[in-house]
């Protein structure tokens, strides 16, 4: 499980890194979440609609309503050029973290 | 049998919702979004042998309790609230800004009363206005231009397109401390022709 820090700061990157995948539905996308982290990361599942509304008013990505042939109504998701142009950002972070953290514990490993 | 469970999960359905839907920071279309988000999730659940009731329970719990998402809703769906509390705070730094703007026109009332009295001599000037009431007349002249900043500043905040939260706090923390910073040197400026004026009223 990760931290509620992390989470907070996670989120936006996920959630922006699923939909490069595919215009996609909430539900969905915390399943993919789920499936990709192999069940490590847990959301609180509500927890992801109000960040996807503010997503949103960001102009990260854009939303519509669709039925599905069940009937069920389902709120979509696509990512729009902001998004993707901040998604870029992102990722440039998270791979400096990732590097940096990696390179320590390499070393720290082979003092052991 | 089916039939009563099912009615009864409906029913908590909507309870679930209304309890939700109880906070003004929640909207409609929020509530339409969570119902379908627990639809799918109960349809998988029952789809892996839960009973209704059962799914429902992990379906929820899993949402998260409305304590905890309420808040969260609420900082995407205030902006309203913070911009109707900015237009508050531009009406009320306008109205005294005004306000101060007449209270500078003062000493001019008293300088006439004054020379009617015949203390302020046209020609020598004995009597007349202080330096700095006079330079604070000076600069009331240009009071319009602070609310016309605030008001400038209140359309950037109203119409950008970017829901950055704009905290109404620090514009209400600025305006305040403008307001104190000028209405001191107001109030000196026009007490001191008044104390004159008082100084030089006839003796009934």
């Amino acid at each position: 499980m990760l931290t509620k820090e992390l989470v907070a700061a996670s989120t936006v990157p996920l959630v922006l890194s699923v939909l490069t995948e595919s215009e996609n539905y909430g539900y969905a996308l915390i399943q993919r979440v789920r499936e990709l982290s192999g069940g490590k990361i847990e959301w609180t599942e509500g927890m992801l609609y109000p960040v996807l509304h503010w997503m949103e008013k960001e102009d990260l990505i854009e939303s519509e309503w669709r039925e599905a042939e069940t009937g069920r109504k389902r709120k979509y998701y696509w990512l729009r050029k902001e998004g993707r142009k901040a998604l870029q950002e992102d990722k440039q972070q998270w791979m400096s973290v990732h590097e940096t953290l990696t390179k320590l514990w390499k070393t720290s490993l082979s003092l052991i | 049998m089916e039939n009563i469970s099912e009615f009864n999960l409906n029913l908590a359905l909507q309870h679930w919702l209304a309890r939700l839907g109880e906070s003004p920071q929640v909207k409609a279309e929020n509530l339409k979004e969570l119902e379908s988000h627990v639809c799918d999730s109960m349809s998988q659940l029952e789809g892996k042998g839960l009973s209704s009731e059962e799914s429902f329970l992990v379906a929820t719990h899993r949402v998260g309790s409305p304590e905890k998402l309420e808040p969260e809703f609420a900082k995407v769906n205030r902006n309203p609230w913070s911009l109707i509390v900015h237009g508050l705070i531009l009406v009320f730094f306008s109205v005294v800004c005004w306000f101060l703007w007449g209270t500078l026109h003062l000493p001019q009332m008293t300088q006439a009363m004054l020379a009617r009295l015949g203390v302020v001599d046209q020609v020598t000037g004995y009597g007349a206005l202080p330096a700095f009431t006079r330079m604070m007349m000076g600069l009331g002249n240009f009071m319009f231009v602070p609310p016309l900043l605030a008001f400038i500043y209140c359309l950037y905040v109203w119409f950008r397109k970017s829901s950055v939260k704009s905290s109404w706090m620090g514009f209400f923390a600025s305006t305040t401390a403008f307001l104190i910073f000028i209405t001191l040197p107001t109030l000196i400026a026009v007490v001191i022709p008044l104390i004159a004026l008082v100084n030089h009223l006839p003796a009934k």
